[in-house]
């Protein structure tokens, strides 16, 4: 019997169709995300008097919640809080929470489930290879905005070291699987497209808060274990050339058990339609 | 051989019972019908056997496999039509058919000749297609792998008079070819067409289950008859009526008898027919409220 199972999960036929499903959304987020990063690492050579002023005289305070933000006005500093804390960690974690969040559902809300399972496939098998079926998609935006960081960088001779920038992409893969594993959480909890990928959004944004309150409050440093975004340091990758291994690890974790408690309520749910 | 058999199978949804101690067996080759109202638990008996609904409490087994332990190997040898058919509606249909095969994974050896007697617009997206033209997509994707068994919850809503027939009959040559075939169904001159033996729910519960033919032999004859004299002074069977003039009353088989008793009177009109499967399960239903 597992056998059976285990030689159709092999097959990745849903993981596949998922990527054909998501291949226009792909590729509008490869765009929308190259496009950003040209702005603004382009925007950089205009900004590098304000942003050292900033510093001077202190404004750049505000941005505190942010890691690396004491060094906003070199060129690394400014990329690390303009593209990979605000839209790389933010917008693109949202992004995927919204889409992952929805993932099971609109096949429970849109009644298409009862056929699918009509096919020779487990409910397992549908949590992994819907999961399975998003990583194309991070790896097309990562390599779309790291090829998109050189060439800017090159284009308006700033010093940056590619090793780096790769490396920071490279780890950002356990952040976002962690945030498609808990999306699919949601998803098979909550069986409304809608509001399963609202309360993902919500819970991104919420844990995004907790990280920053941890930072500006000194007191308040242990609330931000709580949240994923604290396990994933680029502005480390592309300084130093760091990466947090029990950071990795952590979200690794997240990552299995998302899926295994997502395996177990769905086994053990009925589809009600 | 029992195809699909049930052993006092229960579901309920929290409180509210979805069917109770249902037994039943399907035999191999035949086409089964399942009859009963909306909301008598058509639906949750086809949705539990599938896997989607876990039983309560009961068992279920489809080609000897129990539906709580092999539902992905009953899943390969059972086709399905929802009730609530809802497909991929943003593919057309030659990509829905493709992802289904390649879910399937067993030749599609009845693919062409569905689409030949039920054609469709492959080129075009679903969203764009009709109801009949959805529930043809049902029917299509559900016998396309020639698989042993079908199940169908009211295959036929959404098709056309026309369609329906064609329908009917292709069930008749897959019955022909020993195929065995589950058909949920609220009308009943349909099941009266096509099934074999027919299995009755109400609120749950299995009301009865016979072979059509036997049902309806079983049930008697009713005797519709109008005579010069005062109908009243006609001694009909106990459960006799008179409506607008008409005598009506049920019988069992001593026609003979009855005939006899008519012949006593001036006859100006006689109807004597068998009762139909509409009139049974109207009766059915009478003596549960």
């Amino acid at each position: 019997m597992d056998d059976f199972g285990i030689k159709k999960i092999l097959r990745f036929k849903i993981a596949l169709q998922t990527i054909k499903d998501y291949w226009k959304i792909t590729i509008i987020l490869t765009l929308l995300f190259m496009g950003m990063t040209a702005m603004y690492a382009g925007m950089f050579p205009a900004f590098k008097d304000v942003l050292t002023e900033m510093l001077e005289s202190g404004l750049a305070e505000g941005f505190s919640f942010f890691r690396g933000a004491e060094d906003m006005g070199s060129y690394v500093g400014f990329l690390n809080i303009e593209l990979y804390q605000i839209f790389w960690i933010m917008i693109l974690g949202i992004i995927f929470g919204f889409l992952s969040g929805a993932v099971i559902a609109k096949e429970i809300e849109g009644k298409t489930i009862d056929l699918l399972m009509s096919n020779p496939v487990s409910k397992k098998q549908i949590i992994f290879e819907k999961f399975i079926g998003f990583i194309p998609m991070i790896i097309m935006i990562n390599i779309a905005v790291i090829l998109t960081v050189f060439g800017v960088t090159i284009a308006i001779g700033e010093n940056l070291d590619f090793g780096n920038v790769v490396l920071a992409h490279i780890s950002s893969f356990p952040y976002f699987l962690s945030i498609i594993a808990i999306g699919i959480l949601v998803s098979v909890v909550i069986n409304e497209k809608m509001k399963a990928g609202i309360i993902m959004v919500a819970l991104i944004v919420g844990m995004f808060i907790f990280e920053s309150l941890s930072k500006m409050i000194p007191d308040y440093e242990a609330i931000g274990y709580i949240s994923i975004t604290h396990y994933y340091d680029p502005y480390n990758a592309l300084k130093y050339g760091e990466i947090d291994a029990v950071g990795i690890i952590v979200l690794s974790v997240i990552v299995i058990w998302s899926l295994i408690i997502a395996m177990i309520y769905f086994e053990n749910t009925d589809i009600t339609v | 051989m029992n195809i699909i058999e049930t052993k006092n199978l229960t579901k309920y949804y929290g409180d509210i019972r979805g069917i109770e101690n249902l037994s039943l067996q399907v035999k191999k080759g035949e086409i089964f019908g399942f009859l009963g109202p909306n909301g008598a638990g058509k639906t949750t008996t086809i949705r539990t056997l599938l896997g989607l609904l876990k039983p309560t409490s009961g068992e279920a087994y489809i080609l000897n496999k129990n539906i709580e332990e092999d539902i992905v190997e009953i899943r390969a040898n059972v086709g399905y039509i929802p009730g609530e058919l809802n497909l991929y509606e943003h593919l057309t249909g030659r990509q829905f058919l493709d992802y289904f095969s390649s879910l399937r994974e067993t030749n599609l050896s009845l693919l062409d000749e569905l689409l030949e007697i039920f054609e469709l617009p492959l080129e075009r997206k679903i969203k764009s297609y009709s109801r009949g033209m959805k529930q043809k997509m049902g029917i299509i994707q559900a016998f396309m792998d020639d698989p042993p068994v079908v199940i169908m919850d009211e295959p036929t809503s959404g098709l056309d008079p026309l369609l329906q027939q064609k329908f009917y009959e292709f069930l008749k040559s897959e019955k022909k070819k020993g195929r065995t075939m589950f058909f949920s169904s609220h009308i009943l001159s349909e099941v009266d067409k096509i099934c074999d033996r027919v299995a009755i729910i109400r609120d749950g519960k299995l009301v009865t289950l016979e072979d059509v033919e036997t049902l309806k032999n079983k049930s008697g004859k009713i005797i519709k008859l109008k005579i010069k004299e005062d109908p009243s002074k006609f001694k009909g069977s106990k459960d006799m009526e008179i409506v607008n003039g008409w005598i009506e009353f049920v019988t069992s088989d001593d026609i003979n008898y009855w005939i006899k008793e008519i012949a006593k009177f001036t006859v100006e009109d006689l109807k004597i027919s068998d009762f139909s499967l509409e009139d049974i399960f109207i009766r059915y239903y009478k003596e549960g409220e």
